[in-house]
C-alpha cells in the first residue's frame, strides 16, 4: 500500500470513527444489555418463565373464551405471537369483517395478554427496562420526525462498517505482529493504540457481523427499497410485498356463523407434532367463528435441529385439512434463510445463556475499542505544535464524550433500582416514568462529569458509582419482591436469578477495575524512540520496531 | 498520530465531491447493479442479497471514492457505471420484465 493510500484510509478511519463514536457506544452498550431483554423483563415484572417456553405450551382456547366475552370475536382475524421469552404474548385483533357487527367489533386492537392470569396490557403499561434498552439500542426514542431515530442508528451502523473496513486495511501489514504487542508501561498513546488494535482484532468477526446485520435489520428495507420499487416494480409496492411475503393471506368471510367454534389448541398440537423440533411462534385465526374459518400456524425449527428453518401450515378450521404447508426442514427459501441467519446472528438467541454472556462481553469489548479509539485521537493531537485553542477544543470533546458514554453504566443500574422500588404498577404512565428516570439521571451524571473536566475521575467514579448502585439491584429486588437471589436459585426461577447474579458479577468486576486504576503521571511529550523496547525472542524484531514507531505516526 | 497531511485533500470542494460521490454515487452504483442483475437471475434472491450485501459494496465504493485524486472524476466514474447499469435495466424491462 502506498503512503498516500495508507494515509487517506487512516484519515477516513479517524474521521468516521470519531463522528459516530458516542452514538455507536450507546448502541453497543444498550445492545449488550438487550441480549438479556427477556431475563430483565421477567425480573422486572416478577414473572419468571421456563427457559424455553413457546406458544404450543399455552392454552389459547381459554384466552379466546376470555377475549370473546369482552370483545366480540366473530369475523375477526386474530393473531397470537410470542416474540420474546416472557409470560405476556402479543395479541392482535383485526376489525371484524362482519358488516352487521357492532361499532366495537369493527375496531381492531393490539395488546399484550398474560398467559397465566389473562390480564391485558397496552403498549405503554407493558413497557419495561428491557424494552427501553432494546429500543434505545436503535434510537427509537429519537423517532421525532418519521423514523429519524432508526435512520440515525442505521447510518451509524453503516459508517461503523466503513470504519471496520478502513481499520482493517490500515492495520493489515501489522495485523499479526502487533497483536502480541502490549505496552502498558509505555506512553498513554501506545497503551491506547495497543488496546485498540488488539481488542479490535479479537472482536473483528463479531463487530463485522454486527455492523452488517445491524445495518440490514434497521435500514436494509427502508434505504434499499425505494429505488427498487420505482425502477424494478414500476411503483407497484403490493407486488414487492407479495414477492417478499409481507402480505398476510386473505380469506373472505362467508357470513355464516358457526354453532360452535372448533378447538384451537388441537391445531397447535397438530402443528407442533407434525415435525419434530418445530417450535410455534405465531398462531393466526382467520374469520373467527365463521364457516370459512382458517387457522394458520407459523414457527421455526429448534436451533439445534436446523439453524435457519421457517415453516407454516394453514388449516381449514372446520375439516382440519391442511390447505397450505411449508416444511421448515426441507423448503426453506433463500429469502427466509437469509432473514433468519441475519436475525439470529444479531440477537444471539440460538445458543442459550452462555452464548449471550459471550456476546455481552464482546459487546463491552467493542465499547472499549470505541473509547480507546477516541483516546488515541485525543492523545495523538495533544502536541506542542498544535495550537492551544485546538487542543482545548479536543479536550472538551473528549470530556463530553466520556461523560456521556461512561455515565451510561451508573444510569442503567440506577434505572433498575428505581423501577424496582418505585414502579410496581403497570399503568399507562409506566413508559414515561422509565424515560424520566433514565434520561434525567443520564443528564445529571453527564453534566456532573463534564463539570469535573477530568477523564480519570470520570472513568473511575462512573465505574465505582455504577458498581455500588449495581450491587443494590439484587437488594432492591429482594426487598421489594422477597425474591432474594438464593431463593430464586433454589426455586429454579432462572430469569430472575440471572439478572441478580449478572449485576453482582458486573459490579464486582467494575469495582476491581476501578480500584486498580492509577492516575498516570504526566507523560513526556516525546518518547525517545527504539531505546525503550526490550524485545522478547520469537517476535520479529524489525517488524515490531517498525510497528511501534511507524504504525500510528 | 494523525495521518500525514501532505497526502490528504485540502480543498473544500474536492472533499465535498469525494464525500458526495462516495455516498450518493456509491449508492446509485450499488442499487443499479443489483437491479440490473435482478432482471436476469431470480430477483427475490438478488434483492434479498441487496439488503445486506448492498451495504458491503456501498461501503467499499464509499472508500474508493476517497482514493481518487480528483473527486469529480469519482463522480464521473460512478455516474458512468450507473448509466451503464441503468441501460441494462431499461433493456431488461422490455425483454425480460418481472412485473
Amino acid at each position: 500500500m502506498s503512503n498516500r493510500v495508507y494515509n487517506i484510509l487512516f484519515h477516513t478511519h479517524t474521521v468516521s470513527g470519531i463522528v459516530i463514536s458516542v452514538a455507536l457506544y450507546i448502541i453497543f452498550f444498550a445492545g449488550s444489555f438487550s441480549f438479556f431483554r427477556d431475563e430483565i423483563v421477567g425480573w422486572e415484572r416478577n414473572e419468571p418463565v421456563a427457559e424455553e417456553s413457546n406458544l404450543q405450551a399455552i392454552d389459547l382456547d381459554v384466552m379466546l373464551d376470555t377475549l370473546d366475552l369482552e370483545r366480540e370475536l366473530y369475523g375477526r382475524d386474530i393473531a397470537f405471537t410470542k416474540y420474546f421469552n416472557e409470560r405476556r404474548i402479543n395479541v392482535n385483533l383485526a376489525a371484524s369483517k362482519d358488516t352487521t357487527g357492532s361499532e366495537a367489533a369493527k375496531t381492531g386492537s393490539f395488546f399484550y395478554m398474560d398467559t397465566d392470569n389473562f390480564k391485558t396490557y397496552t403498549y405503554t403499561s407493558n413497557y419495561s427496562i428491557g424494552e427501553f434498552l432494546y429500543r434505545l439500542h436503535f434510537f427509537a426514542q429519537l423517532n421525532l420526525w418519521g423514523t429519524s431515530g432508526y435512520m440515525l442508528a442505521g447510518f451509524v451502523a453503516f459508517f461503523f462498517l466503513f470504519a471496520i473496513i478502513t481499520g482493517v486495511l490500515v492495520h493489515w501489514k501489522k495485523i499479526v505482529s502487533n497483536f502480541y504487542v502490549f505496552r502498558p508501561m509505555a506512553s498513554l498513546k501506545n497503551l491506547w493504540t495497543d488496546a485498540h488494535t488488539a481488542l479490535g482484532i479479537i472482536g473483528l468477526p463479531y463487530q463485522f457481523v454486527y455492523a452488517v446485520t445491524g445495518t440490514c435489520l434497521i435500514i436494509g428495507t427502508s434505504v434499499m427499497s425505494p429505488a427498487v420499487v420505482t425502477f424494478m416494480y414500476d411503483g407497484d409496492t403490493n407486488q414487492l410485498y407479495d414477492d417478499f411475503g409481507f402480505n398476510p393471506p386473505q380469506f373472505e368471510l362467508a357470513n355464516e356463523q358457526l354453532a360452535s367454534v372448533p378447538d384451537i389448541n388441537q391445531f397447535l398440537e397438530k402443528a407442533a407434532s407434525k415435525w419434530e423440533g418445530f417450535e410455534v411462534t405465531t398462531l393466526e385465526i382467520f374469520n373467527y367463528g365463521d364457516t370459512n374459518m382458517k387457522v394458520g400456524v407459523e414457527g421455526r425449527t429448534a436451533y439445534d435441529k436446523k439453524f435457519a428453518g421457517r415453516g407454516e401450515i394453514i388449516y381449514n378450521a372446520i375439516t382440519g385439512e391442511e390447505e397450505h404447508v411449508v416444511d421448515p426442514f426441507t423448503e426453506t427459501s433463500y429469502l427466509n434463510a437469509a432473514t433468519a441467519v441475519i436475525t439470529q446472528l444479531h440477537f444471539g438467541n440460538y445458543g442459550g445463556v452462555l452464548l449471550k454472556v459471550i456476546y455481552f462481553v464482546l459487546g463491552l469489548i467493542s465499547c472499549f475499542v470505541i473509547i480507546s479509539g477516541v483516546m488515541i485521537w485525543l492523545v495523538a493531537r495533544d502536541k506542542k505544535h498544535i495550537s492551544e485553542k485546538k487542543r482545548k477544543f479536543n479536550a472538551w470533546v473528549v470530556w463530553i464524550y466520556l461523560a456521556i458514554c461512561l455515565s451510561m453504566f451508573p444510569v442503567t443500574a440506577l434505572t433498575f433500582v428505581c423501577v424496582k422500588l418505585f414502579l410496581q404498577d403497570f399503568t399507562p404512565e409506566r413508559m414515561t416514568a422509565i424515560y424520566h428516570i433514565f434520561f434525567y439521571s443520564w443528564l445529571a451524571f453527564s453534566v456532573f462529569f463534564v463539570i469535573k473536566r477530568d477523564n480519570y475521575f470520570t472513568n473511575k467514579y462512573a465505574l465505582i458509582s455504577g458498581a455500588l448502585i449495581g450491587l443494590m439491584v439484587p437488594l432492591a429486588n429482594g426487598w421489594v419482591s422477597g425474591n432474594w437471589f438464593w431463593k430464586t436459585f433454589m426455586a429454579g426461577e432462572n430469569q430472575i436469578f440471572l439478572v441478580d447474579l449478572f449485576w453482582i458479577v458486573l459490579s464486582i468486576t467494575a469495582l476491581v477495575v476501578a480500584f486498580s486504576l492509577k492516575r498516570k503521571p504526566p507523560q513526556p511529550i516525546k518518547v525517545s524512540e527504539k531505546k525503550n523496547y526490550s524485545l522478547k525472542n520469537g517476535i520479529d524484531k524489525v517488524l515490531l520496531m517498525e510497528g511501534a514507531s511507524k504504525n500510528y505516526n | 498520530m494523525p495521518a500525514n497531511k501532505k497526502y490528504l485533500t485540502t480543498s473544500k470542494t474536492q472533499r465535498f465531491a469525494k464525500i458526495t460521490a462516495g455516498f450518493f454515487g456509491g449508492y446509485a452504483v450499488t442499487v443499479s447493479l443489483f437491479m440490473a442483475i435482478g432482471f436476469w437471475l431470480n430477483h427475490i434472491h438478488v434483492l434479498t442479497t441487496l439488503r445486506f450485501g448492498g451495504f458491503m459494496l456501498w461501503a467499499t465504493l464509499f472508500l474508493l471514492a476517497f482514493l481518487f485524486k480528483n473527486g469529480w472524476k469519482a463522480w464521473g466514474v460512478y455516474l458512468l457505471i450507473t448509466v451503464l447499469f441503468s441501460g441494462v435495466i431499461f433493456i431488461s424491462k422490455i425483454y425480460h420484465p418481472i412485473v
